[in-house]
This record gives C-alpha cells, structure tokens and sequence, in this order.
C-alpha cells in the first residue's frame, strides 16, 4: 500500500512540475511578444504613426492580465480523483 | 504520503535537512531563484513592458497636441548659400533641428533633418541629390522630401519657406504622410 502511494505522489509531482513549466514557459513568450510590442510602440511614436499606438498598448495590456491569471489563478490541481473522476482540489478533502 | 506530495517550490527555502535548523542560512542555496520567484519576476517584467509601452504612447500623444503656430524665423546664412549645397538650421525651437537645401536651379526646400524612421539626422547627399540617413539606408527626395527608399513610413517633416527681401524665412512645419 505505501508502495502505491509513493508511486501515486511521484506521478502527482510530475504533473505538478509539468504544469510549472508549461506556465514558466507561457510567461516567457508572452514577455518576448510584450518586448516586442514595446519596440513597436517606441518605433510608431518616433515615426509619429500615431494611429497604431493604441492598439500596440491595448495588445501590451492584454498580455498583462494574461499574464496576472497566469501567476494568480492558473495553478496545478491537486491532487486527488474522486469517485465520480472529478480532481478535488486540496482545500475541499 | 505528506512527504511524497510536496510539490512546490515554496518548500525549498523551507527545506527539511537536519543541519538546516542548525545552520538555516546557507548562501549557495540562496543564489537559487525558485520558479515560483521567477514566475514572479516574470510577472513584473511583463507590468514594466505594458507600463513602458503606455509611456511612449503617452509622450507622443502629448507631444501631438502641444502643436501650435508657429513664428517666423530667419535662416542665417540662407542667401549666400551655393547651388546643389544644404544647410543646417534649427527650427521651430533651437532643439529642432532642421535642413536647407537648394537646388542646381536655385530652388530653396527645407526639412525636418529627424528621419521618420527611428528619428536618426539625415544629410544632404550632392552627388544623387537626395537626403540620406545614415542607420538604415533609408533616403529621401530633396525635391519633395518623399521616402526614395529604406526603412521610413512617411516624408520628412517639410518646413515652410518664405523670400523675403532676399532673405530666407520658415514659417512653418507640418508632417506629411
């Protein structure tokens, strides 16, 4: 029996690390897509394109708050299936 | 089962090695930044961009507007100026910096010398007789001030320009394109 529950606590704990690192990764293209953004901004106002400078901060705000859910809201589960073979998050066992 | 479920990386500065309560600071350790820390700094740096971003737009907004009539101005130096030959003056403000040019048939035009491109100054160049700016190969025609080719979106900055009993005046400044 705890030799079962150690092989379920690894899985669990790739999972869990793979989730971090698919988060780690979106956080880092967003950041270069904002770089990006910011470049184009810095080019649309010296070149007095005004006309694409909203856009180009609205796009920026939006990767942002992806951003902000990413890092607030997008966590790993944990850890366990229920009966039914819903995940039930730590809080509710 | 606890022990197997950690999963975290809050509990690495908590770590659980025995020495550890003895000796809780260990300085190799505290060079490491954890994802969770990264994540973090992620998030910060993707605020800073959007901040940036809003900035520049924000200047240049601002700067738009502050567009207003401007005065006349002599150009020094603007009458013994020689054929197929250009000038640098500073116009509307001493930080504005400008270009005069004349052609082989005697014709004044006059340019904002920033490049539209990434505001770098552009020079007269005599022997195709357009403006060149020097970063990226872009160029301009002297006659009209369009983009020849290279990198710029839009025409110079085109002053206006005024005889006056034999003198050269601009009296003004307007962004074509």
């Amino acid at each position: 029996m705890g030799h079962r529950q150690k092989g379920f606590g690894v899985r669990q704990r790739d999972r869990s690390a793979a989730v971090w690192q698919a988060r780690l990764i979106m956080l880092v293209m967003i950041n270069i897509a904002q770089l990006w953004i910011l470049a184009a901004t810095v080019d649309a106002a010296l070149s007095h394109h005004y006309s694409v400078l909203v856009p180009l901060v609205v796009a920026s705000g939006i990767c942002f708050l992806i951003t902000l859910s990413i890092i607030r809201w997008w966590r790993p589960t944990s850890n366990q299936r229920t009966s039914t073979g819903y995940v039930r998050s730590a809080k509710e066992r | 089962m606890s022990k197997d479920s950690i999963h975290d990386e809050n509990d690495v500065r908590s770590a659980t090695a025995s020495y550890q309560s003895e000796f809780p600071y260990e300085q190799g350790e505290e060079a490491q930044v954890t994802r969770r820390e990264f994540c973090n700094f992620l998030g910060l740096t993707s605020a800073g961009f959007f901040l940036g971003s809003a900035g520049f737009a924000a200047k240049a907004a601002l700067d738009r507007g502050k567009t207003t009539s401007l005065a006349a101005a002599r150009i020094e130096g603007a009458a013994s100026l020689g054929l197929n030959s250009a000038l640098n003056f500073n116009y509307p403000t001493e930080k504005d910096s400008a270009i005069l040019i004349r052609t082989d048939s005697g014709e004044f035009h006059a340019y904002g010398q920033k490049c539209t491109h990434l505001a770098c100054p552009v020079y007269y160049e005599r022997q195709h007789k357009r403006l060149e700016c020097p970063c990226h190969e872009g160029a301009f025609d002297a006659a009209t001030g369009n983009v020849l080719y290279g990198p710029p979106p839009r025409p110079l900055d085109v002053i206006e320009i005024e005889m006056r009993d034999g003198e050269v005046w601009a009296t003004g400044r307007k962004a074509l394109g």
